[in-house]
């Protein structure tokens, strides 16, 4: 996964808001905090990121509101001009590239997702799903005919000729859900896409949304203030607070290894052994003994076994290939809150 | 806290240059009671007045002549000409090519009754149809589509001109910047000012008459356009975006239609303001309702004036609610399979009347056209009625009594007492109002916009028009405001009013005066009555909206406090009320101003008849000059109530 | 809007079949536009001399206009001709237009004007010493309405017809204020509410006119016109002010067009060098529509009925 060259990569990215921004960032010195930004009248959307995004891995965004992650994820679309900093996304350094390139970048590798739908009122279901495929000129057939594919997928059939302020929230985000898939975009943004959805909805959405995924393999950047549902999701998870990255880690090593005080506080009440997975635990340069168990088991699903084995190491395997094995005491810590 | 403390000093010096700038205009009127203020400090010497007229008409003619504007606007005419000509030709058989019409009175009706059902319903279908068969059974059919033909062109044309303004001005800052100011002043300039121009530019007749109208109704469609795609929620902008739209794309596809309901509100101010003002075009021979009810009220045939009102009201009314429905009115879907004539219902209907009906008023001619002698007018018998009644001794002597108290004992007095304060006096006490209400910036903005009147050379006309717009709105106050509280009270009667009031100001303002000159005759109590009428509206509206927003909590906790309804009102409600009824009061002074020239026709002393004459001439520079001085008086006001009503409303927390 | 428009597309194609019908004069020929204004007998004898020239084929158009700014409107050929140019009221706004060039004197009607203040006859019965406008003035309470206060009322004609009313209160110093009509049937409607109960009322009033025949009265006896009274300080008793003159008492009635028109309608030009109309005819007219209460369209249809042997002379 990792060996081939990261679809999105940015370095050092700074997002300032303000009057003069580039000169303000050219002069500042390099350690002034958020706080002492705001006090000149300049706030930091984004500071001093580093970060890739690799092919076919969900990364998650995680942090309050305010923290910076809906401003970081539209400086990867270039919906915000980075104050500086280089982005590059599929190989092209967006920055640089001229409009035209830019909409023809976005209508044909990417598709967003927006918290509050951001679905064209005045356009039917199929319509605004189309919208996409109809702004790149495509004809009004194959337009249609992929639309009505997507919204197969989403398991709106039927609704069609719905207008927006027709359908329930749950159904308007699969109709944003689907109109970002239209293109078959390499990339997939989500900000937040569960976010204004009531509680029951979100889960049933978010079960859908992984669904999707098994079935796509899409490389995502998806943005939530949730950290359930950030731990449900992830592959990786990114903290950010005051437009910074806390850490950025798998949810194992974030749960297990918070990297900061502000990290640890958000890990406080989780319970770890839903979240922990043998993949997790497994040390390499162990072997243990006997039946191995499957990488992606929880040690929450272990518990009867872990608690009734008397093995000390137990070995883990993933796609049945051997790649280490688990402390069972450490797993015990685990599960019994202990850690 | 220091910023409070700042503002509150702030508030304190203004206070006391308020009380000064007040005590030297109140020794300088005295002085001039005591007739030892020397002339000039009176009025400014004739001498010292810059000849502004002469200097806008060098300016005019070069633009004009020179630059050969007039050339240009004359073509423009031509286009606008065929295009008249043509609608003309289809709503009353205007003797022009395509050469097909008149439609039938039956086939229009049919169709607005169409229209309103696809709009609105049932109700809506009953209101359209039912106002063109009362427009064609009461006998005004051809005034009426004069006037429609004329609606039809100005109203889309004001309409693309008005969208276009709008998303320059919400693109470009600049654009946005330059046309604020000129957009405040256009919808403060008597329209008399808009009517000149127009013959000498775009010819006399309906050409000038939709130039007037087309200008007149383009501001308020440029605000709501502007507001609208300001309004476009971000999201929605970013979708349009990620799906790769271009920058045209983007405005076809995503702003536009997301802004659509604002825009529609727009839509229906510009139909009402082409409504109001093709009416008062009248002024400069554009034929038509308003032609023929300036004449029939002209003539004091009241009957008459009442008929052909009733018809410009219902049009109005209809227009609004239509164009109100078009508004809110969302997409629906069709079910699968839905055929193409029931998707496309509202259009078969439409067309199924238009043709049936033309055909039918081929066999049956009463269908097509109702001749003079076949409609239902009662006009000369209303005439008459009310001639009679009000030559009955009762009615006669209260209003001669009306006239008499308020002439002789307020109005005159009223009017002398304002002439007589020198010039310099009254500009002192209008800054200081101005720095009381509002604060240092609007009394500068005062001080100048006052002067210049001082210096147009028109004081004393600019008095006798500010003293019968402040005399009416006080007369108003002391009966709209009441009639607020009272209708506040229950919610009942602030439904009944406030449905009341909103229809009264779809009325075009001419209506306003029909009432008046009932009563009054051609007289200045009739132009007080009418400014009067016309301003208690909005004084109405909002003391209900203001009393009734009110947040519960607050009339809830007074209630707990154990005071009385006085109390409350008193304590709680009307406080709090009073920057909405800011609002009411500014606009009721701004609809005075706009009544008071109107008013000219019945033969006032003001700008507004000084502003008539230069119809009768190609005086554009005077004609301007008088149009600006209403404009600044206006201005003034709503600059600083505008102002007090922001301060108040932040200092309320009600922002 | 876009219903509304599609509704009217749909209006114009569906009754295009239709059109057959409808006249088959689609000749490019312009039609004469004929301005009218706002008293009755110019606007009955445009409909007039407009449906004579009907009868000789031509297409005829009537626009309401301003009556000093018409003389600008015939200049430019915005309309044809004009067909009550009075003296006193519009005589100065003529020769300004002709001095300016395009617009040509066509005759006068067989007919002498006069305007000024004037009064019905029941005034003389409380202000004994008029016509004279001293005695007037020495009345001047008797004039007086709760919106005048002390001064008398001087109803004076529409705030258009520039009567210098205003000014020649002010150059002869009359307690008078100058009120301004509405309109010509204005003043109509006053003078028969005045009349009503004999109330003493001074207006604005012409000859020829139908009031005349209704309401018998007099035109107030002002200093006489002396030429230059409206341009010269120093002409008339008030040695610094304009308009301290009566009107003049025998002025002409004229027709003018505009110099264009004589080659684009040159049957038409002739007829109406042709036209002329005597104070008794112009009278009739203003009396079919001020006290018939006719259409005015209608009483040009009346009149032209009535007077045959009048007009079919001057058509050729």
């Amino acid at each position: 996964m990792s060996s081939e060259r990261p679809v999105i990569s940015c370095k050092n990215i700074w997002k300032v808001f303000g009057d003069d921004p580039e000169g303000y960032l050219a002069k500042m010195p390099p350690d002034m905090s958020f706080d002492e930004m705001s006090e000149d009248g300049y706030i930091a959307g984004v500071k001093d990121v580093s970060l890739d995004v690799n092919k076919g891995e969900m990364l998650v965004i995680m942090g309050l509101s305010g923290s910076g992650k809906s401003t970081l994820v539209r400086c990867f679309s270039r919906l915000h001009d980075i104050t500086s900093g280089t982005i590059e996304v599929a190989g092209q350094d967006i920055m640089s590239l001229a409009e035209k390139d830019l909409i023809e970048l976005r209508r044909s590798k990417m598709g967003m997702v927006f918290q509050s739908f951001g679905l064209l009122p005045h356009r039917s279901v199929l319509e605004n799903i189309a919208f996409p495929l109809e702004m790149r000129g495509q004809d009004k057939h194959t337009r249609r005919e992929r639309a009505l594919e997507v919204i197969k997928l989403v398991g709106l059939e039927g609704r069609e000729d719905f207008f927006p302020r027709e359908l329930s929230g749950g159904q308007q985000q699969r109709v944003g859900i689907a109109r970002s898939l239209a293109i078959e975009p390499d990339i997939w943004f989500l900000d937040e896409p569960f976010s204004a959805l009531d509680p029951l909805i979100r889960k049933e959405m978010q079960d859908e949304f992984l669904r999707l995924q098994q079935l796509l393999k899409k490389t995502i950047v998806f943005i939530t203030h949730d950290f359930d549902e950030a731990l449900r999701l992830a592959d990786r998870i990114a903290i950010m607070k005051e437009g910074a990255i806390e850490q950025c880690d798998t949810p194992d090593k974030i749960v297990l290894k918070p990297a900061t005080e502000y990290v640890r506080k958000f890990t406080e009440d989780v319970d770890k052994a839903r979240v922990v997975r043998a993949g997790g635990l497994a040390e390499a340069d162990q072997t243990g003994t006997g039946d191995p168990v499957d990488a992606s088991q929880t040690v929450r699903k272990m518990a009867r076994m872990l608690v009734d084995d008397t093995r000390d190491f137990i070995p883990v395997s993933r796609a049945g290939k051997p790649i280490g094995a688990l402390s069972r005491a450490e797993a015990l810590d685990v599960l019994l809150g202990d850690q | 806290m220091v910023a409070l403390s700042k503002k509150t000093a702030e508030a304190i010096t203004c206070n006391r240059a308020a009380m000064l700038l007040l005590a030297v205009a109140v020794i300088l009127t005295t002085l001039q009671y005591a007739a030892v203020l020397p002339a000039w400090l009176h009025r400014i010497p004739d001498a010292m007045v810059p000849p502004f007229a002469a200097w806008l008409d060098v300016v005019f003619n070069f633009v004009k002549d020179d630059l050969g504007l007039l050339k240009f606007t004359r073509f423009f005419t031509e286009g606008l000409e065929n295009v008249l000509d043509t609608t003309g030709n289809i709503f009353f058989g205007k003797y022009r090519w395509p050469h097909l019409g008149p439609m039938p009175w039956t086939a229009v009706a049919g169709v607005a009754a169409v229209i309103g059902y696809s709009l609105g319903g049932w109700r809506l279908a009953l209101l359209g149809g039912g106002t063109f068969v009362w427009t064609a059974l009461i006998g005004q059919w051809n005034i009426a589509m004069e006037t429609m033909s004329v609606l039809v062109v100005a109203a889309p044309l004001a309409f693309v001109i008005g969208l276009s303004f709008g998303i320059a001005a919400w693109k470009y800052a600049w654009v946005n910047k330059a046309i604020r100011p000129v957009l405040s002043v256009l919808q403060t300039l008597p329209f008399f000012t808009y009517l000149l121009p127009a013959v000498i530019f775009f010819k006399v007749g309906p050409t000038a008459g939709a130039m007037a109208t087309i200008v007149y109704a383009i501001p308020p469609m440029i605000l709501m356009t502007t507001l609208g795609l300001q309004k476009v929620p971000l999201e929605v902008i970013e979708a349009g975006k990620m799906a790769g739209c271009t920058r045209f794309q983007m405005l076809r596809h995503v702003y536009i239609p997301s802004a659509r309901g604002d825009i529609l509100v727009g839509v229906n101010q510009v139909i009402m303001l082409c409504l109001a003002m093709v009416v008062l075009t009248a002024f400069i021979g554009m034929p038509g309702l308003g032609a023929k009810l300036l004449a029939m009220m002209g003539s004091f045939k009241l009957g008459r004036s009442l008929e052909i009102g009733i018809t410009i009201v219902l049009l109005a009314v209809t227009l609004d609610r239509m164009s109100k429905a078009w508004a809110v009115k969302q997409p629906v879907h069709f079910d699968k399979g839905t055929s193409w004539f029931c998707r496309h219902k509202t259009l078969v209907s439409a067309l199924c009347v238009i043709v049936g009906f033309t055909l039918l008023s081929k066999v049956v001619p009463i269908a097509g056209t109702i001749e003079r002698g076949q409609d239902f007018s009662q006009g000369k018998e209303l005439d008459n009625f009310i001639k009679w009644l009000l030559a009955v001794d009762g009615v006669q002597s209260v209003t001669y009594g009306i006239r008499y108290v308020l002439n002789v004992w307020v109005l005159n007095p009223f009017r002398d007492f304002m002439l007589s304060i020198p010039t310099p006096a009254m500009i002192m006490m209008v800054v200081a109002f101005a720095v009381w209400l509002g604060g240092r910036r609007q009394g500068i903005i005062a001080a100048i916009f006052f002067g210049l009147i001082a210096l147009s050379g028109w004081w004393d006309r600019s008095i006798i028009t500010l003293y019968s717009v402040l005399a009416a709105v006080s007369i108003a106050m002391l009966l709209g405001i009441p009639l607020g509280i009272w209708a506040s009270q229950s919610d009942k009667w602030s439904r009944r009013i406030l449905i009341a009031c909103d229809t009264a100001q779809t009325f075009p303002s001419f209506i306003y005066l029909i009432p008046a000159i009932m009563l009054f005759g051609i007289t200045a109590t009739a132009v007080v009555g009418s400014i009067l009428i016309f301003a208690m509206v909005p004084l109405t509206r909002y003391t209900i909206e203001g009393l009734r927003t009110v947040p519960p909590e607050m009339t809830e906790a007074a209630d707990m406090a154990g005071a009385t309804r006085m109390q409350k009102l008193v304590n709680v409600q009307l406080p709090l009320a009073l920057p909405t009824m800011a609002v009411g009061f500014n606009q009721a002074i701004m609809f005075a101003f706009f009544m008071v020239i109107i008013a000219a026709f019945i033969g006032t002393q003001d700008l507004g008849q000084e502003l008539q004459r230069t119809l009768a001439g190609t005086d554009l520079g005077k004609n301007f000059v008088l149009g600006i001085c209403v404009s600044l008086m206006a201005l003034t006001f709503d600059v600083v109530i505008m102002k007090w009503a922001t301060d108040k409303k932040h200092a309320l927390g009600l922002a | 809007m876009k219903t509304m428009t599609t509704a009217l597309t749909a209006g114009v194609l569906a009754l295009a079949p239709l059109s057959a019908f409808a006249d088959s004069h689609a000749d490019s020929s312009d039609p004469i536009v004929i301005p009218i204004h706002n008293w009755s007998s110019q606007i009955v004898m445009s409909n007039v001399v407009g449906q004579i020239l009907e009868t000789q084929g031509a297409i005829v158009e009537y626009v309401t206009t301003d009556s000093q700014a018409v003389y600008e409107s015939v200049r430019l050929g915005d309309v044809a001709m004009e067909l009550e140019v009075w003296e006193g009221a519009f005589g100065a706004s003529f020769r300004a237009a002709m001095e300016k060039g395009g617009i040509v004197d066509v005759g006068d009607h067989n007919a002498v004007t006069r305007e000024d203040w004037w009064y019905p006859m029941w005034t003389k019965d409380a202000c004994p010493g008029l016509p004279s406008w001293e005695a007037l003035n020495d009345c001047a309470a008797l004039f007086a309405t709760p919106e005048t206060g002390d001064k008398g009322r001087y109803l004076d004609g529409p705030v258009d017809w520039l009567k210098h009313g205003q000014e020649r209160v002010e150059s002869l110093d009359m307690d008078f204020v100058v009120v301004n009509a509405g309109s010509a049937a204005a003043l109509w409607a006053e003078l028969g509410a005045a009349e009503a109960e004999k109330k003493p009322i001074v207006v604005f009033n012409w000859t020829p006119n139908f009031a005349e025949a209704v309401w018998p009265g007099e035109f107030v006896e002002f200093p006489t016109w002396e030429d230059g009274c409206d341009t010269d300080p120093s002409v008339g008793p008030n040695p610094d002010a304009l308009f301290d003159c009566g009107n003049p008492a025998t002025g002409y009635l004229k027709k003018a067009a505009w110099d264009g028109m004589e080659d684009k309608w040159p049957a038409a030009f002739a007829t109406l060098e042709a036209v002329s109309f005597t104070n008794p005819q112009i009278a009739e007219m203003a009396k079919l529509v001020d006290i018939d209460e006719l259409e005015p369209k209608e009483a040009a249809e009346v009149w032209l009925e009535a007077n045959p042997g009048v007009w079919e002379t001057w058509v050729k």
